[in-house]
């Protein structure tokens, strides 16, 4: 079945080539509006466009990382997220585990980068880490995970490149036409203007208006569909749909904005971080589907199958048509679903102890000294504090720093 | 995180696995949003009793005092106040993001015994920054 | 003339091409299917490994329940045993071993003072996990097996697994007593 996913997307092949097509037609208009040359416009538009995807194939990961301001983690800094990743790529049959990287912030968002499953990289941010328990991590790392495994990063990587092409084209296209309408029309190939030329730039017009229009438009369709694709796949890892619908939901819920966004990285987060608080995401204008619809995808699903996650989109839709490749789904057997690790479970610690096991792991990553007080203080003093004695304020004992 | 008030480095101070911002050197403390909500919930009380927006969303007060830039957002802070006899003035993030108390005002707070009956959320916050800071000058 | 020949000759590669990308995929699935088995065998190490250490931290606080924790290391020990028999075996040893340390942690709940030890809560996460990640790499495998199986059966590329012995794959079940329909330890 693994194999099949891989293989089907031929939906999402169409779509790319329809954006390609947009920026195609862009370089060929450029060209013939201001070079005379439709030829020389096409390949001005490809090799910006190989420029462009060549820094991001090489050098995307390290640079969505670096804005994001993760911090890399090993096994020892946080023993349950590794463990939950551990799990998540033996689920997946991935062959290599992923680095692990922990974001400051306390909104609640994840992300996976990497542009083969060989090199890639989770994201979550300490807020995630404190508010979710352990099933809803681990629906929400199945579901990064999933975007490794199906190649989501890759692609969205390179829709993300081609809609980044065709928005800066269309730009300089613009102030190009100002310019030139402006210094009288230098161009020869009118013979002083006419008809033909005004038709010429009403259809130059209406294209860069356009295009980055449609190629937002279409890059948001691909970049949805991936999500539900993700969805269904981090419930069949998990077995357990209910995780990532309990996950969603809290995020859903969680007022704070992320700090740290990124528009290009916005379809490989867990929800739009861009997502604007009390306002319905319309259906068109988002990378991904609205939560409160994925959460009862997941929670009408009867098992942990793709074709149980097809039926429970199609009973939320009424007849909406199918959402998975049908390869995936005629591979797919008679899957259950676990039941759930209780949340009052010894062994689990509460938000309040999952908050301090984040916190103190941030402050140790920034070289703060712990002071453990007799009293049962705890004092964390920041590495460039100009004192050489502390004095615990609650019960009054010196420390030497 | 630098002092609002002197600009120095601040320590942070865990007490029952809340953490508190503190100043080892004017003794002031400021109280994250994040760590009142933790605080707050710890309690068991139902949201709507016990909200933190009750504590972080006062009324702005108005005050002669000079306006301090909240740590966390670096916007001016409002001064709203909290606590019964004597109520105190102290400063509150308008974006939400927790309050400051200055010495002074912790000095002046943890005089005050809430009543253990009804503690609303002030109440509970007053009632935690006794406890933490016992030990004061 | 020519144009029969060329006619066989192309059907010629084209069954050639199909051979080769047939028996390269059944090979491609039974290596996977290989080497999530051995996905399993590491988890399943990493849980006998951990046992000893999960007795002596639980003999420090609970050292009169050594009905359950003989129960365990015996499981433990048998589950050792078992290693390299077979799949059959394997699984009844393993979840043998499963529902013990179900009745240790279930005895664990009686003792504050355990269920507030460092040592314990870690080994207890560390437990739990790989607990889930022997389910998980089961699933896995048995998804392997699945793909792996239904090839060796299917027509065309049936006639190519008996040609080459591709022998069936077993199926990895873990029967946990009681609890069949749940591969995770509840605490």
């Amino acid at each position: 079945m693994w194999e099949q996913i891989r293989g089907n997307r031929t939906k999402t092949m169409v779509l790319v080539a329809a954006m390609a097509g947009v920026l195609l037609g862009i370089g060929y208009a450029i060209g013939f509006l201001f070079f005379g040359s439709p030829i020389g416009g096409l390949f001005i538009a490809l090799i910006i466009w190989g420029v462009m995807t060549l820094v991001a194939y090489f050098k995307g990961d390290n640079i969505f990382l670096s804005i994001s301001r993760a911090r890399k983690i090993e096994r020892d800094d946080h023993p349950r997220l590794y463990n939950i990743v551990e799990e998540m790529k033996i689920a997946s049959g991935l062959e290599y585990m992923p680095a692990i990287y922990i974001i400051d912030d306390p909104a609640m968002n994840a992300f996976a980068t990497g542009r083969d499953p060989k090199k890639a990289a989770v994201a979550v941010t300490s807020g995630l880490l404190q508010k979710l328990n352990r099933d809803e991590l681990q629906g929400v790392i199945g579901h990064e995970i999933a975007h490794v495994k199906n190649r989501d990063v890759l692609l969205m990587t390179m829709c993300g490149v081609l809609l980044g092409t065709i928005v800066m084209i269309s730009y300089y296209m613009t102030h190009m036409m100002f310019w030139s309408s402006m210094s009288g029309g230098r161009r020869s190939s009118g013979g002083g203007g006419g008809p033909a030329m005004i038709v010429v730039l009403i259809v130059g017009i209406v294209l860069m208006i356009l295009a980055p229009i449609l190629a937002r438009l279409i890059y948001y369709a691909i970049s949805r569909k991936r999500e539900y694709l993700a969805d269904a796949t981090s419930a069949q890892y998990t077995r357990y749909p209910e995780g990532l619908a309990s996950a969603l939901e809290k995020l859903a819920g969680s007022t704070v904005p992320l700090q740290s966004a990124n528009q290009a990285l916005a379809p490989m987060y867990i929800t739009n971080p861009f997502r604007k608080k009390g306002k319905a995401a319309s259906d068109l204008s988002s990378t991904h589907p609205p939560i409160s619809e994925r959460v009862r995808i997941l929670r009408a699903m009867g098992g942990a199958s793709f074709s149980d996650y097809n039926s429970a989109y199609n009973s939320v839709h009424k007849g909406g048509g199918s959402v998975m490749p049908a390869t995936a789904l005629a591979g797919s057997g008679l899957v259950g679903i676990r039941a759930a690790s209780s949340e009052s479970a010894i062994g689990e610690p509460s938000k309040l102890e999952r908050s301090r096991e984040v916190s103190d792991l941030m402050w140790k990553k920034s070289n703060y000294k712990m002071i453990n007080c007799s009293c049962g203080t705890k004092l964390k003093v920041p590495p460039n504090i100009k004192k050489f004695t502390i004095k615990c304020p609650h019960c009054g004992t010196q420390h030497s720093v | 995180m630098k002092c609002p008030t002197c600009h120095n480095m601040m320590i942070v101070v865990e007490h029952e696995h809340v953490e508190l911002d503190y100043c080892p050197d004017c003794e002031g403390v400021w109280f994250d949003a994040g760590e009142l909500e933790l605080l707050l919930e710890t309690m068991q009380l139902q949201q709507s009793i016990l909200s933190i927006d009750s504590v972080l969303t006062s009324q702005e007060t108005k005050s002669k005092e000079k306006k301090r830039k909240c740590p966390i957002c670096h916007s001016k802070m409002k001064k709203a106040t909290v606590g019964h006899d004597p109520e105190v003035l102290i400063d509150a993030c308008s974006r939400g993001d927790g309050l400051w108390f200055d010495a002074g005002e912790v000095g002046q707070i943890i005089t005050q015994v809430p009543s253990t009956q009804d503690v609303d959320s002030q109440g509970r916050v007053i009632r935690f920054l006794g406890e933490v800071f016992q030990a004061r000058d | 003339m020519a144009v029969v020949g060329i006619v066989i000759g192309a059907a010629v590669v084209l069954l050639v091409i199909g051979i080769v990308v047939t028996y390269n995929g059944l090979v491609r699935l039974r290596n996977q299917m290989q080497n999530a088995w051995s996905q399993i065998d590491v988890q399943l190490k990493r849980r006998h490994d951990l046992i000893p250490n999960l007795i002596e931290t639980v003999k420090g606080y609970a050292s009169h329940e050594r009905g359950t924790l003989e129960a365990v290391t015996n499981a433990r020990n048998m589950a050792q045993g078992a290693v390299g028999k077979g799949v059959g075996a394997q699984s009844k040893a393993e979840g043998a071993l499963s529902g013990a340390l179900m009745g240790l942690f279930a005895v664990a709940e009686a003792y504050p003072d355990l269920k507030a030890n460092q040592n314990f809560l870690a080994l207890q996460e560390e437990l739990t996990s790989t607990e889930n990640k022997i389910a998980f790499s089961r699933q896995f495998y048995n998804d392997s097996v699945l793909g792996y199986n239904n090839k060796t059966q299917m027509f065309p590329s049936n006639i190519l697994a008996n040609m080459f012995s591709f022998s069936e794959g077993e199926f990895f079940e873990i029967e946990v007593p009681k609890e069949r329909e749940v591969p995770k330890v509840s605490f």
